[in-house]
């Protein structure tokens, strides 16, 4: 027989999944409260890991390194405490430097590879299709297709509003906006396979499947019962008001 | 000299400055820009951290204020700022105390609360997915009877039902991904790129000021 | 109102209902259906099978509880593949994560499988270490590039110095690393890791991801940066047949059988609908 302690996580987990599943009914004050707890706990435990990380660094790294690196160590520091002169109308200017240290590093790691990574090499690879393949029809008529069809969405998106009504830009439209639909088709079937996976990850868990503890089962019936009945009774009683 | 500090030029050039001497070692071999930049990435992730509080400050103004005016449904911002007071305080980094991540009041509401909530408010969109499909996804014309078409294949060649009885769904399903896919995704991948770089050729020359807004000033 | 238009029309909770039924019924009464096998899973397992002896592998957790019911299972069964090789091939992984929650996930991966070392004939220190999360990000991962030793001083299991496990005694910089094998929902991910890894390092990726990331992936499997993907739960579910390990991926296959036959039928009732009630919605 499991104990209450046993029981208690398990229990408070089938509660907050079944809380949150409840918005499925309409709008209800269990879904509020999982909702806000969800809130609050997510701003709280990211302290922990921060809080951890920066101390382990200063432990185990900046402070063995002699005292040029402390003192960058506190700078750093000092620099971090500037986030919080958004909260002072008087200091806010300083606020933007920390910002804008974080957003001009974030811009330098990104620039300095992106032509190469999103760009060059998409281009290398795109002029490398083999536009005839020996003995392959479906690879041929593939790869021609591609050829024409990224260009084609490349210059919709660059000159979609720009080019005039009319003449070559009418075709390449129409390839692109079919390619563009026939992409994004494929993205939508692979949204489904992601959010039912997610909720077919929840369900496991609400019946109690291996490797889940088998005793979220009951609590899943109990905790589904109760909800239903307070959503119906809260919904007959306001109609019959 | 206040006046002088709240120059908007001041974080324009800081910007310019970090992104610069992230830049520069990449494709110059200079000894001491490069060890300035590799300490300047370190200090970075340092001040990034520090920025732990920013949240639980905001929420709390915000969920304070509620609270204290008996704004409408007040008692769910009593629950928020419990629930981040009990999380914030049990993961605070003193383990001689007992807190910190192995404190067990953090991991069971870490466990017990935060892991179904997350994986539960991602999963519920796949009905809002399937009751959208069954609503609005409608062949009204070509380019949405593509859409469907595609969108349809794809779903079934997820699916071992369909493909363990009709194998042609694999074949029509890498085709879809390796030809109007790929097209459309490198043509985003590179268009994304370019207008990347033409963010931060703005944000560097200090034409693109989005970031620094706020405060009242600009 | 005639019966198409009530059918456009249906409350959407009944749908709600639909789904739920769809899912649940064959957790509870599994199907058995046949799992055929696609490329994206055989790929992924010849590229593993194909791993050259004494390899630095990096193991990158990036994601967070959220993503693992789709992840969760291709990340054991990726794990279980290369743990059992280790031996044999002398392979050196080394577990991190870029998402604050990847120790966590890896605490609960840990609880499911064991006694690692045990079962594997491996030992942490020697064979594999965990790491820990790193902060900042890109910015992170270009810091673990150029030091990975400055960026995780300690281990995260035991809490004790790098320089105390003879598997960190070479692997120092990014350049010390063949291969790097991303799990990953999101932002950081792929596009992140080839700009601090991959262009400057030359450092060869695998990535498995949730479906919602796939199409994205396609420009980087044809250019060549991405030598291999695992996308989603259904090629999961595939590999670990492969590799004679059904899982929780196995598991849940069923219900992704029933619920997109649910999808499939509600968008095929609902252009009928459409197209019988004259192309009213």
């Amino acid at each position: 027989m499991a104990t209450l302690m046993e029981l208690l996580p398990i229990w408070t987990s089938v509660f907050f999944t079944l809380a949150v599943y409840s918005f499925l009914y309409g709008e209800n004050p269990w879904y509020r409260f999982a909702e806000h707890a969800y809130a609050g706990i997510s701003v709280g435990y990211a302290v922990a890991f921060n809080l951890d990380y920066l101390r382990d660094q200063w432990f185990d790294r900046w402070s063995l390194q002699g005292g040029g690196m402390m003192a960058i160590y506190i700078v750093c520091i000092l620099i971090g405490l500037l986030w919080y002169a958004r909260f002072v109308k008087k200091y806010f200017h300083f606020y933007r430097w920390t910002l804008a240290i974080i957003v001009g590093t974030g811009i330098g790691m990104a620039l300095r590879t992106v032509i190469f990574t999103q760009f060059l090499n998409h281009i290398i690879a795109q002029a490398r299709i083999p536009l005839f393949v020996a003995g392959d029809m479906n690879s041929t008529i593939s790869n021609i297709l591609i050829a024409i069809m990224t260009p084609c969405v490349l210059l919709y998106f660059w000159f979609t509003g720009g080019a005039a009504e009319g003449g070559p830009m009418d075709y390449v439209r129409k390839i692109a906006r079919y390619t563009i639909m026939a992409g994004f088709g494929s993205a939508y079937g692979y949204t489904v396979l992601t959010r039912y996976s997610l909720f077919i990850g929840r369900a496991q868990f609400l019946l109690g499947n291996p490797p889940n503890p088998p005793e979220a089962r009951m609590a899943f019936i109990v905790i589904a019962a109760v909800m239903l009945i307070t959503l119906f009774g809260s919904d007959f009683l306001r109609k019959k008001d | 000299m206040s006046d002088v500090l709240k120059r908007i030029q001041i974080p324009i050039i800081i910007t310019a400055v970090a992104a610069l001497l992230q830049v520069i070692p990449y494709y110059f071999n200079i000894p001491v820009i490069d060890s300035a930049a590799s300490t300047a990435a370190d200090g970075v992730i340092l001040i990034v951290n520090m920025a732990v509080f920013v949240g639980v400050i905001s929420i709390s103004q915000v969920h304070g204020r509620r609270i204290s005016r008996r704004a409408e449904r007040w008692g769910y911002s009593v629950v928020l700022m419990i629930s981040m007071i009990i999380m914030a305080l049990t993961g605070l980094p003193f383990e001689s105390m007992g807190l910190g991540l192995k404190n067990p009041i953090y991991d069971f509401f870490f466990m017990n609360a935060m892991t179904p909530l997350s994986g539960t408010l991602y999963s519920i969109l796949a009905f809002f997915i399937t009751s959208a499909a069954y609503r609005a996804f409608r062949a009204r014309n070509i380019e949405s009877a593509l859409i469907l078409v595609a969108g349809t294949i794809v779903v079934m060649s997820n699916a071992p039902l369909f493909t363990s009885s009709f194998p042609f769904f694999i074949d029509m399903k890498n085709w879809i991904f390796d030809v109007p896919n790929a097209s459309t995704m490198r043509a985003v991948t590179m268009g994304a790129a370019l207008g990347a770089i033409a963010l931060a050729v703005r944000t560097l020359m200090g034409i693109e000021r989005g970031y620094l807004r706020g405060g009242g000033e600009d | 109102m005639s019966l198409m238009d009530k059918l456009q029309n249906i409350d959407r909770r009944y749908i709600y209902l639909l789904g739920w039924i769809f899912v649940l019924f064959p957790l509870l009464f599994p199907l058995g259906l046949p799992v055929p096998i696609g490329r994206e899973s055989q790929a992924w397992k010849e590229y593993i099978d194909n791993i050259p002896n004494d390899s630095v592998i990096i193991f990158s957790l990036d994601y967070g509880v959220s993503g693992m019911p789709e992840l969760f299972p291709m990340t054991i069964s990726t794990l279980h593949h290369l743990w059992t090789d280790t031996p044999a091939k002398n392979f050196k992984v080394v577990v991190v994560g870029f998402w604050t929650q990847a120790p966590l996930v890896f605490d609960i991966l840990l609880d499911v499988m064991g006694d690692i070392d045990s079962k594997y004939g491996i030992e942490y220190g020697v064979d594999w270490i965990e790491l820990g999360w790193i902060p900042g990000s890109e910015t992170g991962m270009s810091a673990f590039a150029n030091d990975i030793w400055g960026q995780t001083p300690r281990d995260f299991l035991e809490d004790r110095p790098l320089s105390e496990y003879p598997i960190m005694e070479n692997i120092r910089v990014a350049e010390d690393v063949d291969l790097v094998i991303s799990i990953e929902t999101g932002t950081p991910g792929l596009p992140e890791w080839l700009r601090q890894w991959n262009d400057p390092y030359g450092v060869p990726f695998i990535v498995g991801c949730i479906g919602v990331s796939v199409p994205g992936m396609a420009p980087y499997l044809a250019s060549g940066q991405l030598s291999a993907l695992l996308p989603g739960l259904t090629a999961s579910g595939e590999y670990e047949i492969m590799i004679g390990r059904p899982g929780l991926a196995v598991a849940g296959l069923d219900a992704v059988s029933m619920s997109h036959l649910l999808v499939v039928c509600l968008v095929l009732i609902g252009n009928i609908a459409y197209f019988a009630s004259g192309r009213k919605t």
